[in-house]
């Protein structure tokens, strides 16, 4: 489904990302984890069309990212760890605008665009202007407006930050619904019980090098056998790095 | 004061690390604003020296119109100044996180008003200050001036005026924020609005330059062209800053030393008298009106109802879904920005105010044909200025306008030419139309030939202008300022503008010969060979095409950018 091929991204004489291979299967939901600057966002932005690598080459499907854009683009949804919004429009507005990018029509999108507003619990407030939204208010529309088009991949960046229990909760269920459905989903989080209850597979990260890449149940027997929490062990392994 | 001190001193060393970052991009934009600046500055120069020296020694219009012209030029000034700042201390006083920062720390808010009012006023005049420094120091070399005459002009006369402009500007700012806070905003505006422009109507109807020149034209050649005549401009004008400013440099060219110092110790004294003032109700009323200001936002939020407009996403288009997006998401973000819609509207009126002026101009039996020339080519400059005005404005920030908000058409499936075509097609086709109004209204009275070579002429500079303030606007792409107005003073902005005038000199320049060639004609009552008009086409198509193809390219890069 997504390859990652010796993928390198270097900033100046910085390297963000060094060398990264990593292939998600169809159905899988890919905890990617490491700590602040490790290079997680660095490579969503690779994978997404937003940065360009510097070298090595992401495949979707069996066809480059960077050399197919539109058709790859068609494939992601993108949810950014940062919600930025068009203030001067609704939620509803930036769900119609986000479907059109995607050339969806009309009766389909608004059919959608209802279903997700239900499914996600943002009804009450998405005829309001997006700036005078919550930051999870902003992040709950902007998770929707990735599902919009049914895409095959998800890419997450940080989905749980400024979301309250209950919208977590709402979130974390979506999202493993999606993955039974067949969605792939890529994710970069900080919060290790979402990867311990969701996830499929495990990356770690560390200065810009993959140092784990198993199932979350190599990373449990793992975790027994050094005797640690994954918090404990998290700290251990990129620390060792 | 110390606090002051302490936010400035981090201020500035944010503004010195982003402006002084050592990579190849950062040293090569900086080398080109550099000679683009002094180009400039130099160009400016040389054409203020050489206009004067036309209007004195060719058309001989005498040191009294000229100052007086310069009075009417320098009211623009002083309204755009003005109504600028209104709108950028909106944003900046009222809508900034930096300010929402401040007040979360224990900071005087009338401090914070002083660090803002500062910062907006020689952020969004730093070009301003650039072209009076070279017009002036054109204007006092013609003359022969000493340092000193071009340093109390500078210091004594055009800081005050600009700060008075300035401080004026925040205090109407704060008046209107607490008129709304008791009647409906939109009424404030609307009747703010209808009252400044019935000033600017009032000032151009009472002072007509046409009219003024006529009267002064009768004296001639009875007096001595350099008599001062202040009998023939309305009293009333007499008590404006921008008067005080030209009459000024008027007595000290006249060698009057006592009338220059006594209008700039008057133009100095209301300059503080202002400033005074707008720190003084900041002190009092800057965070209660912040305080206001949230509420009635708020307010209005709270109760204003959705509408199903025409642009409504929910509507079905004849456009194809991604056209339909991106179109309805700019215009939509267009019209509920009130700094946007609000700018564009005063524009709009000083353009119409100039179209109705620029209809009665003739051109025809002046007896002088250099004058008809110069007449023409300067309300045709005047028409390219207008335009360059609406491009800087409004298509210069379209793209740092996306915002980082941006994520969302960056990782779509949307190629990079939509992007841009939606942009021209938004707001260049508007532009566009202005521009071939302004050449219909200051062509009508012309031969066909003529009519036609000026809509040409005016269809691809202004195209070109567009496209140059599109490409720059990528070049110098700022996602992160959120203010159109910033984004249009700021330092790419200015080096923009100066090459929209570099560009629109080089079109006054080649069609300099054609144009006087025909008013010659008219003059001796030859045949003008129509060919002649053809010629300066050619330079015109190769100049604008490569600037054309350059601009596209930067706005290509841009768009294709890491995010």
């Amino acid at each position: 489904m997504l390859l990652l091929q010796n993928v390198t991204k270097k900033y100046g004489q910085f390297i963000a990302v060094n060398n990264l291979n990593l292939t998600i299967e169809k159905g899988e939901l890919f905890g990617f984890l490491g700590p602040n600057g490790a290079g997680k966002t660095t490579t969503i932005k690779m994978i997404t069309g937003l940065l360009s690598p510097t070298s090595g080459n992401i495949y979707l499907d069996g066809k480059d990212v960077w050399q197919n854009p539109i058709e790859s683009k068609m494939k992601i949804g993108y949810i950014p760890d940062q919600p930025f919004l068009y203030d001067k429009l609704t939620g509803r507005e930036f769900l119609y605008f986000s479907g059109g990018l995607y050339g969806l029509n009309k009766d389909y999108l608004t059919n959608r665009i209802n279903e997700l507003l239900e499914l996600l619990k943002i009804e009450s407030w998405v005829d309001k202007r997006t700036e005078e939204y919550s930051q999870g208010m902003k992040q709950r529309i902007t998770i929707a407006s990735a599902f919009l088009h049914n895409p095959k991949l998800i890419v997450v960046d940080e989905p749980m930050v400024g979301l309250d229990p209950q919208s977590a909760y709402v979130v974390k269920k979506f999202f493993f619904d999606s993955i039974k459905n067949g969605i792939t989903i890529f994710m970069s989080t900080h919060s290790l019980n979402v990867v311990e209850e969701i996830c499929t597979r495990v990356g770690i990260i560390n200065k810009g090098n993959i140092i784990f890449d198993d199932s979350l149940s190599t990373l449990s027997k793992l975790k027994e056998e050094k005797n640690n929490n994954l918090e404990e062990l998290f700290i251990q392994l990129t620390r060792e790095e | 004061m110390s606090q002051i001190l302490h936010i400035l001193h981090y201020k500035l060393l944010t503004f010195w690390r982003t402006n002084t970052r050592i990579d190849i991009t950062s040293l090569l934009k900086n080398i080109g604003s550099s000679i683009t600046y002094f180009g400039f500055a130099y160009g400016a120069f040389y054409f203020t020296k050489r206009f004067i020296w036309f209007l004195i020694s060719e058309i001989k219009i005498g040191l009294f119109l000229l100052h007086e012209f310069m009075s009417m030029i320098l009211f623009i000034f002083f309204v755009s100044i003005n109504v600028g700042n209104i709108i950028v201390s909106y944003s900046t006083l009222y809508k900034s996180n930096e300010v929402n920062y401040l007040f979360t720390k224990p900071i005087i808010p009338a401090k914070v008003f002083i660090l803002k009012f500062l910062d907006n006023f020689f952020y969004s005049s730093s070009t301003l200050l650039l072209i009076l420094l070279s017009v002036l120091a054109g204007y006092v070399s013609y003359f022969k001036m000493q340092l000193g005459s071009f340093l109390l002009l500078f210091f004594g006369n055009f800081i005050p005026f600009m700060i008075s402009a300035g401080s004026l500007g925040v205090i109407i700012l704060m008046l209107l924020i607490k008129a709304a806070s008791k009647v409906n905003p939109k009424t404030v505006i609307y009747l703010f609005a209808n009252l400044y422009l019935i000033f600017i109507i009032f000032f151009f109807k009472l002072n007509s330059p046409l009219e003024l020149a006529n009267n002064v034209f009768k004296y001639y050649p009875f007096i001595n062209k350099d008599l001062y005549l202040g009998n023939l401009v309305p009293s009333f004008i007499k008590y404006l800053p921008n008067n005080w400013l030209a009459e000024t440099a008027f007595w000290i060219n006249r060698g009057i030393l006592f009338y220059a110092w006594q209008l700039t110790i008057l133009q100095i004294t209301i300059s503080i008298i202002l400033f005074i003032i707008a720190v003084y109700l900041g002190s009092k009323w800057y965070f209660n009106t912040w305080l206001l200001n949230l509420k009635i936002t708020s307010d209005y939020f709270s109760n204003k109802k959705q509408k199903q407009s025409f642009f409504s996403f929910s509507k079905k288009s004849i456009l194809d879904p991604l056209k339909e997006s991106l179109f309805k998401k700019d215009f939509l973000n267009f019209f509920r920005e009130p700094s946007q819609w609000l700018h564009l509207i005063v524009l709009l009126l000083l353009i119409l105010i100039f179209l109705l002026s620029v209809k009665g101009i003739r051109y025809k039996g002046l007896g002088n044909f250099y004058l008809q020339t110069g007449i023409y080519l300067s309300v045709f400059l005047f028409n390219l200025l207008l335009i360059s005005t609406l491009s800087l404005r409004f298509i210069f920030p379209v793209i740092s306008l996306e915002g980082e908000a941006f994520w969302k058409i960056k990782s779509a499936p949307v190629h990079p030419s939509n992007i841009i075509i939606n942009k021209l097609f938004l707001f260049g086709l508007f532009i566009l139309f202005i521009s071939l109004l302004l050449t219909y209204f200051s062509n009508y009275r012309f031969e066909f030939h003529i009519k036609l070579m000026s809509f040409i002429i005016s269809f691809i500079a202004t195209t070109t202008i567009i496209f140059i303030n599109l490409g720059m606007g990528g070049f110098f792409v700022n996602y992160k300022e959120k203010n159109a107005i910033r984004i249009a003073s700021s330092q790419g902005a200015s080096i923009t503008f100066l090459l929209n005038i570099a560009y629109m000199l080089f079109i006054i320049i080649v069609i300099f010969k054609p144009i006087s060639n025909y008013f010659l004609s008219l003059m001796l009552r030859k045949t003008f060979e129509v060919s002649n008009m053809l010629y300066p086409l050619f330079p015109i198509t190769i100049v604008s095409t490569i600037a054309i193809y350059i601009s596209l390219n930067s706005i290509y890069k841009t768009l294709k950018k890491d995010f």
